[in-house]
């Protein structure tokens, strides 16, 4: 079957269905949502702790509740949604091949695509971690599927490595539920999550965590038995005679999240290597015309408010793309990272619209410092930076309009 | 109560304040660190009790999947937490539920009621 529409959404999380609602409001008549799991709302539906759209909708909200909220929202705009829908194939010039038990094999052709994938978690095989190869070794997100949606508790006595913001939550849950986690291990000096989750989750319920240790070995055969910890050097090394052996028979990994760009690849997106996402200027258009993009296939933000506005900025754009109301320049400068800044979303600007730029420092600075963005010259002071709470900051269209050489971004000490 | 010191993270927002604070077992006798007045609060709750909001799952049947979320409609005592776990387990929904129903009244005389967080359809 083929057909035809104004927007195509590839996935809906909170910045899909965002995006998906965005584009009904801005206009375009026939909008089509694609989620390959049988239900809408992407991860929020697993993810039932509070604290979600504290900024949006000054509310505080579980992740299933934000996700009805969109839902509900989007069932009053008529846009067409297809769920169990697999999407396989993505070309440059927007037909998307895609796999479904209702509607079998689908080719759609859309004046607009929405890329709205989300993010993967890292796994073993992406850190390395020697050992054997035994049951019991989970993602902190699939141990959170486990719990939230299936019901299992993926184990009794519990290890977790890595301090991102998931394996906090899970750390937490997994205690309400009677399991004994025994400690959370990271290797870097500060932790990955946000503070009050470490507040909130750990020091709540008496959980250790130790920074500059990281799992050098697991063991066991069938099942994880135990695994060793060590302490690292300010390299990243196993200290020598740090080594401690844990008895445990699960391991949660909260290691990271990579934007999932299989399909972007194969549209010919031009993929940025320090977000591992789309390259997009200010309307969240990627190199490829007409092909949008948002939320944490985009580059992995911190909170789902930024996500919905990245959704709701890529679902108006691809709306007036879709319906020609774009102007044809395709003019743009180049958005670079300065002093102490590791990432920057969007990496370009594209003269359409006011610049909010998310900025992750590389270092931490538990100082007020100054953001520095030049051209045009502007200085934005803020309490502090911190690796794992992105800085957001807005220039107005008018102080950009007549930059000619790359903006350049730097954290500084005030 | 004798004077003592301790050291809270206030949780109220994001920018987690770390906080000083002297005290008398029950009142904030001074406190530094503290960005703004919300941490005044923050660290007077902290003392007397710690309240947060519980969010859990519950058992559930005739739908999709074996368990809703659900949680605390308003902050309950911490150190409630283990004892509304285990009032909890002994619940069994039936589908359908929507979101926001209550699923026990006044749990534990908390004056909190415990409420679903989805819709769950009856499959």
């Amino acid at each position: 079957m083929t057909i035809e529409v104004d927007v195509a959404v590839i996935g809906s999380g909170p910045a899909g269905l965002t995006a998906a609602i965005h584009a009904h409001k801005s206009g375009a008549r026939k909008v089509l949502l694609l989620e390959r799991e049988e239900e809408l709302g992407g991860i929020l539906k697993q993810c039932i702790h509070n604290g979600f759209g504290l900024e949006q909708f000054k509310q505080d909200y579980t992740g299933p509740e934000y996700a009805e909220r969109l839902v509900k929202e989007l069932e009053k705009t008529g846009v067409q949604c297809f769920l169990n829908t697999l999407v396989t194939d993505l070309s440059s010039d927007r037909v998307i091949t895609a796999l479904s038990p209702e509607h079998g094999a689908l080719e759609i052709r859309a004046r607009s695509i929405i890329l709205a994938m989300g993010c993967r978690e890292r796994t073993r095989p992406s850190i390395g971690i020697p050992g054997t190869r035994p049951a019991g070794i989970f993602t902190a997100g699939v141990a959170q599927r486990f719990v939230n949606i299936d019901g299992y508790l993926p184990g009794k006595r519990i290890v977790i490595l890595g301090s991102g913001d998931i394996g906090l939550i899970m750390a937490r849950r997994l205690t309400l539920e009677g399991a004994r986690v025994i400690g959370v291990y990271e290797i870097m000096s500060y932790p990955g999550g946000l503070k009050r989750n470490i507040v909130q989750c750990l020091n709540d319920f008496e959980i250790p965590l130790h920074l500059s240790h990281t799992v050098a070995e697991i063991r066991g055969r069938e099942r994880v038995e135990g695994v060793v910890i060590s302490k690292v050097d300010s390299n990243l090394r196993p200290v020598e005679g740090s080594q401690r052996s844990i008895e445990c028979d699960a391991l949660l990994l909260s290691v990271g999240l990579i934007p999932e760009n299989e399909l972007s690849k194969k549209a010919g997106v031009e993929l940025s290597g320090t977000t591992k996402g789309p390259v997009t200027t200010e309307t969240m258009e990627t190199s490829a015309p007409g092909i949008f993009t948002c939320g944490n296939v985009s580059t992995v933000f911190d909170l789902v408010d930024y996500v919905a506005q990245t959704g709701a900025v890529a679902g108006t754009c691809a709306a007036r793309h879709a319906l020609g109301q774009v102007s044809k320049s395709k003019k743009s400068v180049d958005i670079v990272a300065g002093e102490n800044v590791r990432l920057l979303f969007p990496q370009r600007y594209g003269f359409q619209d006011d610049l909010v730029l998310f900025i992750r420092a590389a270092e931490p600075v538990e100082k007020p410092v100054t953001i520095e963005i030049t051209p045009p010259g502007s200085k934005i002071n803020r309490l502090y930076a911190r690796p794992n709470e992105m800085l957001r900051v807005k220039i107005a269209k008018g102080k950009l309009a007549e930059i000619r050489q790359p903006i350049r971004v730097s954290i500084r000490e005030k | 109560m004798a004077v003592e010191k301790r050291h809270f993270v206030c949780v109220v927002c994001p920018v987690g304040c770390e906080i000083d604070v002297v005290h008398d077992g029950s009142k904030i006798i001074s406190m530094e660190g503290n960005r703004c007045e919300k941490s005044v609060e923050f660290v007077s709750q902290e003392l007397i009790e710690p309240m947060r909001v519980l969010t859990t799952t519950v058992r559930i049947q005739g739908s999709k999947w074996p368990v809703i979320p659900v949680r605390t409609d308003k902050a309950v005592p911490k150190r409630l937490f283990p004892r509304i776990m285990k009032r909890l387990r002994r619940i069994k929904l039936q589908a359908p539920v929507d979101m926001l129903d209550v699923v026990v009244k006044d749990v534990l005389r908390t004056g909190a009621h415990i409420i679903a967080t989805r819709t769950m359809q009856r499959e």
